[in-house]
This record gives structure tokens, C-alpha cells and sequence, in this order.
């Protein structure tokens, strides 16, 4: 009996594998090899125009020590993520709960809601961002209707980064679909019980649609950060691409591009990429291992 | 199950993290087409021996100067049919670093454009070595020979010049006009220059401002009137003091108080170096440093009349020489070096080409050239020549060396014009400012020698 149990496992990890093999042929063919490339080529000198010099740990040694827009790039996409996932998924939530209220035409709410997450990343609507929030643009215009005197959106370094929130805030769809679909999933009866006892719609809200929505959440949240910490456009578009005015648009992403393309040190460029993997790697860790204590899976025994 | 779950995603998250530094690394050569590999090197022994030649230049610049080009380009094809030429442009904020991409890869184009950064390319090996086409395919024989030396480092020729031009401060006259003070003529100094952009500001109200700050496009031009320079090539390292930075940063934060300067969140959503966005085109900013060729593509986009006049005065006289531009390279990979030299040549020498491409990149750089475009000037270029040739009077019995941008010169450009705002949005005092701009611009020299 316990073989065949066995066997049967060996049977579907051989299925699972067939299905990762595409990924699987992708990453050893694709993308193993330039990540070995820019492990080496991040403990050399290298000015992507002459051959690259072996100088060990000193990219690393200089970014850690003296490099000041380093950490103040570092400091401002943190800024960024922790602003815009958690603002992000708020909003799609709502707008999730909305829709789920059983309007009729659902569909078309829900592809028009979808849309700016499809063309958000693009650079011709970082551009049209720009045009909205720039010193005279639509929403000034707007506030001065109100008698409010904007200032200008996007020259100002104080300004700028909520721009850039904004604009990943609007693009909610794909974390609306997906609370939409986990909304769908939430059985009624749990409401219809907790009607029966009185409970209103924020205790409805916070002690059933949140818990029985937190892998939902959970996934939402660290496609978020990991999409997040890699936005490169909106910075590059909407600030002057050198990541002015006053690196207020120094996202790491484009800091490392500048480095590494722009001013001829891939080698710390390629240090900069591997420091930002193990933070990614880092931070999705600590979700992945928090995530026990908050994220509730239905099918669980203890029932947490 | 939900340990498996983990290990996938934490998979996932690598890999997808991991793209971030694929997709850097493709950036820039998704344009790039290597070109196609033709084994037998003997194709380059004679050009004219019917075998057919494809040679790729790229540029920077806008669609106007993109149309010309390629018509220049097509002539060229028709007086040289066995050469094939592609061209390839890009605007100029995102030209170099296409440009350094193709190089790392080796599939950089055949010609390309480079302007003040030559030496950054020098430096590195990468440029075409022309001297053996000199007198052959490559006729220099009209150029200036300040020109040629221009192009000529560490005893190489590696650089064309493909337009020269003088820097000097554009005047909307119209502001002038409604403020109701004279436009200012050559020979004024930087206190006049202070004032009357303050005095302009102050008639003209709420919004207009004299001047545009250009503390980082003409540190080069005030160090220079003080017996300095930015980068002294001869001795590889600064040509100032900190002292004649402090100077220069300290007099357009005094001027900048008196409300005349264009202020820091203007100049960010209205770029100094873009016509088509100018507060000078716009009528809002009467005085701007400008490089002469631009003139035309400044005058193109306004109603109101613009003139230049040369820059205020300092101890030295104005700083300004008759420089190039920008110019041609060849790529030292290139397989039809003898292709590169007569594209060139062509370039430079052609008459109908040079019709074609007017002061577009500057005035030309050969004599006969330049006569012909002087017989047949617009009202622009009229003012254009006319100021250049103030120019080259004034140097005569002035005159200054030659501005090379120092080595490192994209990182230097985007620290220095950091400090600028760092000071315009008061971050830092100007001493500050000044000090550690110093010890920054010291730091990328080195880095990059």
C-alpha cells in the first residue's frame, strides 16, 4: 500500500514537471546564463567598453560605504512600494466589493476597470501622466476651479514620487480581478449566518470577507512588491530620465541603468542588480514566512 | 502542500526578479540589428570594384534633422551605388546610451555622431582611426585646421567635425520690447546681465522671468573668462579651483533673489536645452545661453523675433570660441573602414549635400561650404553667420582654447546639474553645494581616466 502511494506521487511530481518544462527551458537557456554573466561581471571593473577586470568584492565594498545615491534611491523605492502596493490593493479591493454587489453589466465594468493595467506600464500614458499633472495641466486646472493653487506635480521634488504613486494606483485592475474572483469564492452562507445573529457590515466585512480573502490578498501582495520594486517607466518617463529633479525619480531600477548603460560601470551596475535581488528575495521571505500567522486557508485542519 | 506552494513561488519570485536584469540588459539594442557579417574582408580593397557595401550611421536629433539626413544619405547611395547605407536615429536624451549599448555589444553602426564626449570614446578605443584616409578617400583639404586638430586625439584622427557654431545668449527682442528696455549689445558684463533680467521680471509681472539659470551649460564659458577652464586635457584633471566654482554658482544664487532667474520647478517641466518646451519660444523667458546652430529650430517654433548677442564680459573677455558642434566617427570594428572615410568625406565636402543640411548641426566646416550657404542665408541664418563671425573677430585678439567635456561626462553633466537644483530648491547653501561638488566632479574625473 505504501508503495503504491509512492508511486503514485512520483506520477504526479513527473506531471508537475512536465508542465514547468517550458519555464524550466526558459530560465537554463534564457536567463540562468546572463545571471551567472552579471554575477561575475558584478566583482569586476568593467566599462562595457574595454574587457572587465577582476577586482573581487569592491563594487559591493563601495556601494555599502560611500555611495549616497545608493541608499537614497534605495530609500526611495522602498518609499514607493510601501506606498503604492498597500494603497494599490486597497482600492482594488473596493472597487472589487463593488462590483461584486451583483451589478448587471459586470463584464463591462470589469474589462474597463481592467484597462489601465494593460496600458499602464506604457510610456506613451507616463507621458499623457505628465500632461495631467504637470504645473498648468488638467488637475491644477481642476483645483483652481476649487481655489486651490496646485503646485506643480511633477518638477517639484517633493511632489513628483505621489505622481508616480498615482499612476500605479490607477493601474488596480489585475488585483481587482483577482479579489473579484476570490470575492466569488466566499460561500454565502457565512454572510446569511451572520446576518441571522446581527453582526453589520463592517464586522461582516472585517471578521468574514478579509479572512476568507487573505490568500488572496497574500498573493496579490507579493506580485505587488516584486512589481513594485522593479517599476522603471513610470520614473524614467515621468521624471527627466536621469532621475531628476533631485533624484526624487532615482527608483534603484534606474539608478542601476544609469550606472550601468549611461555611465560606463556595468560591473557596479551588476553588483547594484544582485544587491536588489537578495531584497526582493529578502522581503518576499519575510511575507512568505509572516503569512502564518495571517493568511487563513479554508481546507485547514486547525482551521488557521 | 503548502510547503511545495512555497518553494514554487519562492522560484518564481527569483526568476521573476531575475528579469529585471535581462530586461536591463536587452534595453537599447531591441533598435540594434548586427550588421550583417560579409566574411571576405578583400570587399574593402577598392570601393568602386562593384561589390556591394552596407554601412549604418546613426545620429541623434529630431524628425526635421532625421528627414535631411537621410536625403543627405540617399545622395550619397546614388553617387556611390555599391554602398548601402542605413540610417538609424534617436532623440538625443536616449542616443548615447543606445550608443553605448551597440558598442558593448559590437554591433555599434559603422558612422555615428559624437559631440563634446569624444574624448569619453577616445579614451576607450572604440573610434575609427581616419589617418590613413586622410588625402585619399578622406578630403580635408578645405576644413579649418583648428577643426582637424579638434578631432585629432592622442595623435589620431577620430573625429569629424560636421558643423561648428559659438555659444551666445538668445533675446526674445518682443520682451524686451514690452518691458520697454533696449536689447542688449555685445560687450555688456555679468552685473548688466543680473540687472536687466531682474528689470525684466519686475515690468513684465507675474510669470516672466529674464533669464533662463544655466550655472551648469555655461560653467565651462565663466571659467574661461576667469583664466580657467572645466577640464584642462593636456594634464588629465580639473582645469578650476573650487574657488572659481563658488564664484560662478554663488552669482546665479544672488540673481536668482531678485526674481529674474526662470525658478527650479520651471525649468524642470520647461528644460533649458528643449526648444520645442523653451519659455524662450513661449514668450515667458526673455534670455537663454543657447548653442548658435539652434537658433533656426528656436525661431522656427515663436512669432517673436529672436536675435543673439554675445555673452556678458568677465575679466578674460567672453569665453567663447568658434567650436565644433558635433561631428562624425567611425566605429574601430567597422569591416568598410574606406566606405566610413568616404561617407564622411562626403558629408563634409558635398556641396548639394551641404544645401541640404544647412546650419542644421552648425556652420559648415569647409570654407567653400560655407560660402555657398552665405549666398543664399534666411533671415535666421543671416543672424546666425552674423554672430558667428563677431565671434571669430572677438577670439582673434581674445582668444581661448578649445572646450573638451571631461571624461566621465554623463555622470559629470547629472551630478552637476543635481547641485544646481540642490541650490535652486535650497537643499544645501551654495557653499555646500559648491564643496561637494568639487570633491564630486574630482571623484568621477578619476574614475573615468
Amino acid at each position: 500500500m505504501g508503495t503504491s502511494r509512492k508511486s503514485l506521487a512520483r506520477d504526479q511530481n513527473r506531471t508537475a514537471y512536465l508542465f514547468l518544462l517550458p519555464w524550466l527551458l526558459g530560465f537554463f537557456l534564457l536567463t540562468a546564463g546572463p545571471m551567472a554573466g552579471s554575477l561575475y561581471l558584478s566583482l569586476t571593473k568593467y566599462t562595457l567598453l574595454s574587457p572587465p577586470t577582476w577586482i573581487g568584492v569592491e563594487n559591493y565594498a563601495r556601494i555599502f560605504a560611500e555611495d549616497d545615491t545608493f541608499r537614497g534611491s534605495l530609500w526611495l523605492t522602498f518609499k514607493y512600494v510601501f506606498l503604492s502596493v498597500p494603497l494599490k490593493l486597497a482600492f482594488a479591493l473596493m472597487i472589487a466589493m463593488v462590483l461584486n454587489k451583483g451589478l448587471r453589466a459586470i463584464g463591462l465594468y470589469r474589462t474597463v476597470y481592467y484597462i489601465p493595467s494593460l496600458l499602464g506600464g506604457s510610456v506613451a500614458i507616463a507621458i499623457v501622466w505628465r500632461q495631467i499633472f504637470d504645473g498648468t495641466g488638467a488637475v491644477n486646472r481642476a483645483l483652481a476651479w476649487l481655489g486651490i493653487e496646485g503646485p506643480s506635480w511633477i518638477a517639484h521634488p517633493d511632489y513628483i514620487i505621489h505622481t508616480i504613486v498615482t499612476l500605479s494606483v490607477w493601474q488596480f485592475g489585475s488585483a481587482m480581478v483577482i479579489f473579484l474572483a476570490g470575492l466569488k469564492q466566499i460561500p454565502s452562507d457565512l454572510y446569511e449566518a451572520a446576518q441571522v445573529d446581527g453582526a453589520n457590515g463592517w464586522r461582516r466585512f472585517s471578521r468574514i470577507t478579509l479572512p476568507m480573502l487573505t490568500p488572496v490578498i497574500f498573493f496579490n501582495l507579493v506580485m505587488g512588491v516584486i512589481n513594485s520594486f522593479q517599476a522603471f517607466t513610470p520614473a524614467f518617463v515621468i521624471g527627466d530620465g536621469r532621475g531628476g529633479p533631485l533624484d526624487a525619480t532615482m527608483f534603484y531600477t534606474l539608478y542601476l541603468y544609469l550606472k550601468g548603460f549611461s555611465f560606463f560601470e556595468m560591473g557596479y551596475a551588476s553588483a547594484l542588480a544582485w544587491i536588489m535581488l537578495l531584497i526582493i528575495g529578502l522581503l518576499t521571505a519575510v511575507i512568505f514566512v509572516t503569512s502564518k500567522y495571517w493568511v487563513f486557508y479554508g481546507d485547514n485542519k486547525e482551521g488557521r | 502542500m503548502l510547503k511545495r506552494q512555497r518553494q514554487l513561488a519562492v522560484g518564481a519570485v527569483v526568476a521573476i526578479s531575475m528579469l529585471a536584469t535581462a530586461c536591463s540588459g536587452g534595453t537599447g539594442a531591441g533598435g540594434a540589428v548586427s550588421s550583417s557579417p560579409s566574411p571576405d574582408n578583400a570587399g574593402g580593397t577598392n570601393a568602386g570594384g562593384g561589390e556591394q557595401v552596407e554601412l549604418r550611421v546613426m545620429w541623434w536629433g529630431d524628425q526635421a534633422r532625421a528627414d535631411i539626413t537621410n536625403q543627405v544619405l540617399k545622395l550619397f547611395m546614388d553617387k556611390n551605388p555599391n554602398i548601402k547605407v542605413i540610417g538609424e536615429f534617436a532623440p538625443s536624451s536616449g542616443y548615447f546610451d543606445k550608443l553605448n549599448t551597440q558598442l558593448a555589444s559590437g554591433t555599434a553602426a559603422d558612422v555615428f555622431f559624437l559631440g563634446g564626449n569624444v574624448v569619453d570614446y577616445a579614451n576607450k578605443d572604440v573610434l575609427l582611426d581616419l589617418t590613413p584616409y586622410v588625402g585619399n578617400e578622406l578630403d580635408l583639404s578645405d576644413m579649418d585646421p583648428a577643426m582637424i586638430q579638434y578631432g585629432t586625439l592622442a595623435d589620431k584622427l577620430v573625429h569629424v567635425s560636421a558643423g561648428a557654431n559659438a555659444r551666445g545668449i538668445v533675446v526674445n527682442t518682443k520682451l524686451f520690447e514690452q518691458a520697454g528696455i533696449p536689447v542688449p549689445q555685445d560687450g555688456w558684463n555679468w552685473d548688466d546681465y543680473a540687472r536687466i533680467s531682474n528689470e525684466i521680471a519686475a515690468k513684465l509681472g507675474d510669470g516672466y522671468y529674464g533669464t533662463y539659470n544655466f550655472t551648469f551649460e555655461g560653467m565651462d564659458i565663466a571659467y574661461k573668462q576667469n583664466g580657467a577652464q572645466l577640464y584642462d586635457m593636456a594634464a588629465g584633471k580639473l582645469g578650476f579651483e573650487e574657488k572659481n566654482a563658488l564664484d560662478w554658482f554663488g552669482y546665479w544664487s544672488k540673481t536668482s533673489e531678485g526674481g529674474g532667474v526662470v525658478t527650479p520647478e520651471l525649468a524642470v517641466s520647461h528644460p533649458i536645452d528643449d526648444p520645442s518646451k523653451s519659455l524662450i519660444t513661449s514668450g515667458k523667458a526673455a534670455m537663454n545661453l543657447i548653442p548658435s546652430n539652434q537658433l533656426g529650430a528656436y525661431q522656427g517654433l515663436t512669432e517673436d523675433p529672436l536675435t543673439m548677442v554675445q555673452l556678458p564680459r568677465g575679466p578674460k573677455g567672453t569665453g567663447v570660441v568658434f567650436e565644433s558642434s558635433q561631428g562624425l566617427s567611425g566605429y574601430a570594428k567597422t569591416e568598410h573602414p574606406k566606405e566610413v572615410a568616404m561617407l564622411i568625406s562626403f558629408f563634409i565636402n558635398d556641396p548639394e549635400a551641404a544645401k541640404i543640411l544647412g546650419n542644421n548641426r552648425g556652420v559648415p566646416v569647409t570654407s567653400k561650404n560655407r560660402s555657398l550657404l552665405e549666398a543664399e542665408a534666411s533671415d535666421v541664418d543671416k543672424i546666425v553667420y552674423d554672430y558667428t563671425s563677431r565671434v571669430s573677430d572677438a577670439t582673434k585678439t581674445e582668444p581661448f582654447a578649445v572646450s573638451y567635456n571631461p571624461p566621465g561626462n554623463a555622470e559629470f553633466e547629472k551630478m552637476g546639474k543635481t547641485t544646481v537644483q540642490e541650490i535652486g530648491f535650497g537643499r544645501k547653501t551654495v557653499e555646500q553645494a559648491v564643496k561637494d561638488f568639487y570633491q564630486n566632479a574630482v571623484k568621477i574625473l578619476n574614475s573615468n581616466q
